[in-house]
């Protein structure tokens, strides 16, 4: 039975995390009762990968809108055949219906009415990890499945799905690093990895690491048949936000002098 | 055991749709591919089928040629269109190549007799083949020995109305002018500097005897491949598209940067000029169509519709109005100053998606004038003066966007291009010019610093266009677009051409003649 990387990726920023807040000097014990409530000072795990979704809802009963914001580590995107990363994140944004047995609990209304949600980027992370849904669960066969569609991804990147009142909306994002599923279903298979190093990209591949052609980054995008058992699809995107690498630069450069 | 995931590959495929001026129907008969369908190898990875088209002077009208690449082979055909069926069994040439693949092609419309005809390829490998592929005798390698460049030729042109200057672009980001006359050289070009500008530098050959190449162009920075490049139809200007996401625009005589434009994000693909010289758009990986005035210098609006990268863009000139040029309904009393002709160009685009969209372009957009929305939010990127740069490396938001917002009015400040001075249209042309030389010597490598401006507008400073049609029409990624009289043709990545009859021009089935 084989892990799944982003499962791991989820456990790792997580851990990291705990491992920070534990080694942190404890500051009061004593209040007791607020130390459940308040959420401890981000560490640069935060900084580093998490961003802000702010999910809109409008009751379309009453017509109020009510909005809540989540942090997330990483985005988990659906995918279609033959589609860019920018589309499948415009799909993540598009606005859904709730109705039938998903009803919105309407705080106005105080019942469950149809509602329509839409899912939108507040804040942009400094690493953007963009996870696709490669793994569906189909219910004809009563297990997952791994969607090999081809799903292309841009070296450099800006997102469409901001909501309006984004902080750093016109963040442009360069690709660093793709985790690579190889193989033919969810509980088998081989993960490399490929991460830009020094304006060269390099694979990763157990414990071989090889420099590979930006051009060969095209083979891990998918394919376009179903036909095919077996395939190198990326699986977790890694965009770093270009303004974080440049302001580090210069603040490297400004603390050398 | 192929397990069938979803509709994905399987969704049904148009074979027509309606647009206001009628129905296209898809010929089924008129599916130009390999002539034997057997044999099929492994199409993913290799290089787009790109086609190619020329109507030699024939009395009986029977012209047209198509030339089109599917992995290692090219051929060229009778084209038949609408009128019949095509006969794959009699292909005019074929060709099939060992350990390179034709990338792009172009027929020489100059010097073309009825039995004679100038038909360049480029290859992956580098190297560029003439051949007559009518009277068969004439076969010219250059850069054989790929000491020019090794990298993948990504597109190539005669220059306008000339019978023996073609342009050959590389994946090196390097643009050669060869003369067909002209040996190649036994050794490496030895280069000296011609002319040098913000972000390109022209260089002709060191030796007194003339050689091949003419001249090479270094545009944007070294291994930025350039993806397509266009003569306008004038044939005065030269618009290139790279993977930097530039484009720029040449005059092609003088060899001055007229203007350039920034994608969204990711490299350009493609580029196309409006039939009057007037606009000119690009396609690229920002899944979006750009439209670029020519004579505003800035980008006037973007299309979307696509659901991945747009792989080429053309525009449909027997269905677009305009002011000048061949119209039907323009009238003779009108003076073109008064412009009463309601413009409207029709653009077409293919891309990865498998999808086709047409889009209509009307001066409703392209009057609009630039505006620049009120934000409380900006880019929060090192824009700023060196003073500033201490304190814009800080890690809060807030100061970032204040020392951002100020960076940037300053900036676009100082160059000129603050939105509301483009009003004066008599200075209008110098100052872009101006603008657009500084704008790229500081930006090659930074695009954070044209976001917000004529050359990258805000998403929401923009007009979006959404598309009049779009269908799915292939199982694959669409890679050809080509816009004719009777019929727009349209090329696959695993090696069909399709053809798709305008209304009212189709034959009945019954009328086509059976394969023989």
């Amino acid at each position: 039975m084989q892990q799944d990387a982003h499962e791991f990726l989820n456990f790792l920023i997580n851990h990291i995390n705990e491992i920070i807040l534990s080694e942190r000097p404890q500051k009061s014990k004593n209040g007791d009762g607020d130390a459940g409530n308040s959420t401890p000072e981000p560490t640069w795990v935060h900084e580093i990968f998490q961003g802000i979704l702010t999910s809109e809802t409008r009751c379309l009963n009453c017509e109020t809108m009510s909005s809540k914001d989540e942090d997330f580590f990483d985005l988990q995107v659906d995918i279609d055949q033959n589609t860019s990363i920018t589309h499948c994140l415009r799909c993540f944004s598009s606005m859904e219906t709730l109705c039938g047995d998903n009803k919105f609990k309407c705080d106005h209304c105080s019942s469950y009415q149809e509602a329509q949600k839409c899912m939108r980027v507040k804040k942009l992370p400094m690493i953007l990890a963009l996870h696709l849904k490669r793994f569906k669960y189909m219910e004809q066969y009563n297990r997952h499945i791994k969607v090999s569609h081809r799903v292309v991804f841009p070296l450099e990147l800006r997102l469409f799905n901001t909501s309006d009142d984004a902080v750093n909306p016109d963040r442009m994002y360069n690709l660093v690093a793709v985790v690579i599923h190889c193989g033919s279903g969810p509980n088998r298979g081989h993960y490399i990895s490929i991460v830009k190093s020094h304006d060269f990209w390099l694979l990763f591949d157990d414990d071989m690491v090889d420099k590979i052609d930006q051009s060969a980054i095209d083979d891990f995008y998918g394919l376009t048949s179903d036909i095919q058992k077996s395939s190198e699809t990326g699986y977790i995107l890694f965009y770093q936000s270009r303004d974080t690498t440049e302001t580090n630069i210069n603040e490297a450069k400004v603390n050398g002098k | 055991m192929a397990l069938n995931v979803d509709s994905g590959g399987k969704e049904e495929l148009k074979t027509q749709f309606i647009t206001r001026e009628g129905t296209y129907r898809l010929m089924t008969l008129s599916e130009y591919s390999r002539p034997n369908r057997v044999g099929y190898t492994n199409i993913q990875g290799s290089t787009s089928v790109r086609v190619s088209f020329v109507t030699l002077p024939d009395p009986n009208g029977n012209g047209d040629r198509i030339c089109f690449n599917i992995g290692r082979e090219l051929y060229v055909f009778i084209y038949k269109g609408v009128k019949k069926a095509a006969d794959l069994t009699k292909p005019v040439d074929k060709k099939m190549y060992k350990g390179t693949n034709p990338t792009c092609h172009d027929f020489n419309t100059t010097n073309m007799t009825s039995d004679s005809v100038s038909l360049l390829v480029g290859f992956s490998t580098g190297q560029v083949q003439l051949i007559d592929p009518i009277k068969k005798e004439l076969s010219k390698l250059y850069n054989e020995e790929r000491m020019i460049d090794k990298t993948k030729v990504t597109c190539i042109r005669w220059v306008p109305g000339s019978t023996n200057l073609f342009l050959v672009s590389h994946s090196s980001g390097q643009l050669y002018l060869y003369n067909e006359e002209l040996p190649c050289g036994t050794s490496p070009p030895n280069y000296q500097p011609f002319k040098q500008g913000d972000s390109f530098a022209i260089h002709t050959c060191k030796t007194k005897s003339t050689r091949n190449p003419l001249y090479r162009w270094v545009i944007g920075n070294e291994g930025v491949s350039i993806n397509e490049f266009a003569f306008s139809p004038c044939g005065s200007y030269l618009a290139i598209v790279s993977q930097d996401g530039f484009l720029r625009v040449f005059h092609y005589n003088t060899m001055e940067l007229v203007g350039s434009a920034r994608s969204y994000f990711g490299g350009f693909l493609c580029v196309c000029w409006s039939p009057d010289c007037k606009y000119i758009v690009v396609g690229g990986e920002d899944d979006l169509v750009t439209v670029w005035s020519f004579v505003e210098k800035r980008v006037v609006a973007r299309g979307q519709g696509h659901h991945s990268w747009v792989s080429v863009v053309a525009f449909d000139s027997y269905t677009s109005t305009f002011a000048i040029g061949k119209h039907q309904e323009w009238n003779e009393n009108t003076s073109p100053s008064e412009n009463k002709v309601d413009t409207c160009y029709r653009l077409g685009s293919v891309g990865q998606d498998t999808q086709l969209c047409l889009w209509d372009i009307t001066d409703d957009i392209l009057r609009q004038k630039p505006c620049s929305k009120t934000r409380n939010t900006v880019v929060s990127g090192s824009v700023s003066p060196s003073s500033n740069s201490n304190k814009t490396s800080q890690n809060t938001c807030a100061n970032k966007e204040k020392d951002g917002l100020e960076a940037i009015s300053s900036f676009t400040h100082r160059l000129g291009i603050g939105f509301e001075k483009k009003d004066n249209i008599g200075h209008k042309r110098s100052l872009s010019k101006g603008t657009t030389l500084q704008l790229t010597n500081n930006s090659s490598d930074d695009p954070m610093r044209l976001i917000g401006t004529n050359s990258c507008p805000r998403f929401d400073e923009c007009p979006i266009m959404e598309p009049l049609v779009c269908k799915k029409i292939a199982h694959e990624r669409l890679t050809a677009l080509v816009f004719r009289e009777d019929c727009f043709v349209a090329a696959c990545q695993d090696g069909y051409v399709y053809t798709w009859a305008r209304p009212g021009k189709m034959v009945s089935d019954g009328d086509f003649v059976t394969f023989s």
